[in-house]
């Protein structure tokens, strides 16, 4: 990570009218969405193992790998909009498919902390979310990839092709890939985290329930 | 009651055309960002680098608030052990 830091910023990057320096933000802004598909497809995973199995160990890895995913999400939200401002001339427009995809998104996943929020009984709450959960994260691929390829857009990777195209270069793949691995393995290690604590809660909330009964 | 009408066709065109103009093909909403404040000069100045640097600190500070946010909770765990 720290490498891809130093070289996103360091290396020489093909001038590119309008973008300028800012390409250097394919090593960051994209990253953000690559990270968040990654976490939320693990989250859907989970999901499903949970729904097989029903171990509470499941349903706490999917509720924070999904915490994870919108925090990432945000990122990429966040860090499109300054982008935008800067390069296309304003923060948000609601002419840009991406763009309001991508938030109606994160809307379906903060849903999801809404819906589990609305239980009590944790078994309950586990098995509706996890369900929720799969149906959410079937949502993200046709909202973030499909239905923008096929419509007019500004940004890069819509009507019908491919996100890699004549605006980069290939060095900038050099410093991409990395980044894109680097930010998984911290979203990994910050999805750990959230599930070590959720199953550090569960068990002083077990043994706290326990020695008031 | 028509001075009223007159009104409210004048306001809705008027939110019509915010919006034709917010759809339009034009992209660029505002003016340049050379013309802004001084933010928004340095921000555009050196080739855009700035927007690079903003886009990592709000990467940066996202991640971190998150991460003091988590250690605040388990600290609230550990006391009530």
């Amino acid at each position: 990570m720290t490498a891809v830091l130093i070289a996103g910023f360091l290396i020489r990057v093909p001038e590119i009218p309008i973008l300028y320096e800012t390409s250097r933000n394919l090593f960051f802004h994209v990253p953000m969405w690559f990270t968040m598909s990654v976490v939320f497809a693990a989250g859907l995973v989970f999901s499903i193992r949970y729904l097989m199995n029903s171990s509470m160990r499941m349903d706490a890895l999917a509720e924070s790998a999904t915490m994870i995913g919108i925090l990432f999400g945000l990122c990429g939200l966040l860090t499109g909009s300054l982008w935008a401002r800067f390069t296309w001339g304003t923060w948000w427009t609601f002419a840009e498919p991406k763009m309001n995809l991508s938030a109606m998104a994160l809307m379906i996943y903060v849903a999801y902390f809404i819906l589990r929020s609305a239980f009590d009984d944790p078994e309950k709450r586990a098995k509706i979310a996890a369900v929720y959960n799969v149906f959410a994260a079937t949502t993200v691929p046709f909202l973030l990839y499909i239905v923008p390829r096929q419509l007019p857009s500004l940004h890069p990777g819509a009507d019908g092709n491919p996100a890699f195209s004549d605006l980069t270069a290939p060095e900038l793949r050099l410093v991409f890939y990395p980044a894109v691995i680097g930010f998984i393995g911290l979203a990994a290690w910050i999805t750990q985290l959230r599930y070590r604590y959720v199953m550090l809660k569960m068990r002083t909330e077990r043994e706290s329930a326990s020695t008031i009964s | 009651m028509t001075k009223l009408m007159t009104f409210i066709t004048l306001l809705s065109t008027a939110v019509a055309d915010t919006l034709s103009s917010a759809y339009s093909d034009r992209w660029q909403g505002v003016q340049d960002p050379e013309h802004g404040n001084v933010i928004m000069q340095t921000m555009a100045s050196n080739g855009l680098i700035f927007v690079v640097l903003g886009v990592s600190l709000i990467i940066w500070f996202v991640l971190i608030t998150y991460l003091f946010r988590l250690e605040k909770k388990l600290d609230n765990l550990e006391q009530k052990q």
